[in-house]
């Protein structure tokens, strides 16, 4: 079992840093205005509903928000300044995303950690013990560690 | 093992702390968060009274301001705060001035609120597009902005307002009984 987390937890990183890097670099077509009304009514929070964005929620409130939205993308402003029109009304709580840098890294930092601990465990566990089957082993015994581990794996 | 003993008793170090800080988070208002607003100019805004006349903020400037949203429909506590905020407008009659602005409310709604719990006389702006609300970043009635005499907002307050808020927020204006 734990000779085989270390492969499983390096894959898992692996295949976790390959989508992020996928999803970093794909390609993205440029919206229209009404998409990016729509994609910035979907990041803000709607002031008077709980949890619900903009773009979801039914209140007269979420609809006046989109129709500002509307009127100061048309008006000529970016995405950024429309968003940073209504934080200076709301504040950030507006935002459904968080701007602190911390809430996006203190879980990479901790899954980094959780995998460092892991590693460190397994590297420990792997020196107390040494291995039960030597190189030399048999045919039978190479034939049990077979049957264990897919048991295992099953 | 002294080492492993050590290990647990660190233990409670890290989980109490933690446990108490996730759940006093439990008790806080999660409307209750500070305006962008204090210490700057109050947004200025302008629009039709219930009694059909115009308004501007720029009416506002020097002297102090309350500024109250709310809303027929918000019941009770626009009910509870109305009294405390008629009692204020009388008291203050000459150095303090009062305004309402609608939060998505109809002109006869507003009136018919009035006519039960009382006209206190103050102006009160029907805010047909919501654009005072978002520009003043309301999430709900009531909502009450305290304004200084240069038209700087100086505090929010959520929530009906009672008769201690309200002394110590016109206090802090400077006012005194």
């Amino acid at each position: 079992m734990r000779r085989l987390a270390l492969p499983v937890a390096v894959a898992a990183l692996l295949a976790l840093g390959a989508l992020v890097a996928l999803e970093a670099l794909r390609p993205r077509a440029g919206l229209t205005d009404a998409e990016q009304a729509q994609q910035i009514a979907a990041e803000l929070r709607c002031p008077d509903c709980q949890a619900l964005s903009v773009a979801e929620s039914q209140t007269a409130a979420a609809a006046a928000i989109r129709a500002q939205i509307v009127e100061l993308l048309t008006a000529g402003r970016s995405p950024d300044e429309v968003r940073r029109h209504f934080v200076e009304r709301y504040g950030e709580w507006i935002l459904l995303a968080p701007v602190a840098p911390i809430a996006w890294w203190l879980p990479v930092v901790v899954l980094v950690a959780g995998i460092g601990l892991l590693a460190a465990w397994l590297w420990r566990g792997r020196r107390r013990e040494p291995n039960s089957v030597p190189a030399s082993s048999s045919e039978a015994a190479r034939r049990q560690v077979r049957d264990e581990v897919e048991q295992l794996d099953a | 093992m002294p080492m492993k003993h050590l290990r647990w008793a660190a233990m409670p170090l890290v989980v109490v702390p933690l446990a108490w800080l996730l759940f006093t988070g439990l008790g806080n208002d999660p409307r209750d968060i500070p305006s962008p607003l204090i210490g700057k100019p109050l947004p200025s805004f302008s629009g039709t009274t219930l009694d059909g006349t115009s308004f501007s903020s720029a009416e506002l400037m020097g002297r102090p301001a309350i500024i109250n949203v709310w809303a027929s429909w918000c019941i009770p506590a626009c009910v509870d705060e109305h009294p405390v905020l008629q009692s204020t407008a009388a008291d203050y009659r000459d150095r303090l001035s009062v305004v309402g602005i609608l939060y998505q409310d109809t002109a006869d709604d507003a009136r018919s609120f009035l006519v039960r719990y009382g006209d206190g006389g103050w102006p009160n702006l029907l805010d047909a597009s919501g654009r005072i609300a978002i520009d003043l970043g309301v999430t709900g009635p009531p909502e009450t902005f305290f304004v200084d005499a240069a038209g700087i907002v100086r505090a929010r307050h959520i929530g009906p307002m009672t008769g201690a808020a309200m002394a110590e927020q016109l206090a802090a204006l400077g006012l005194d009984q």
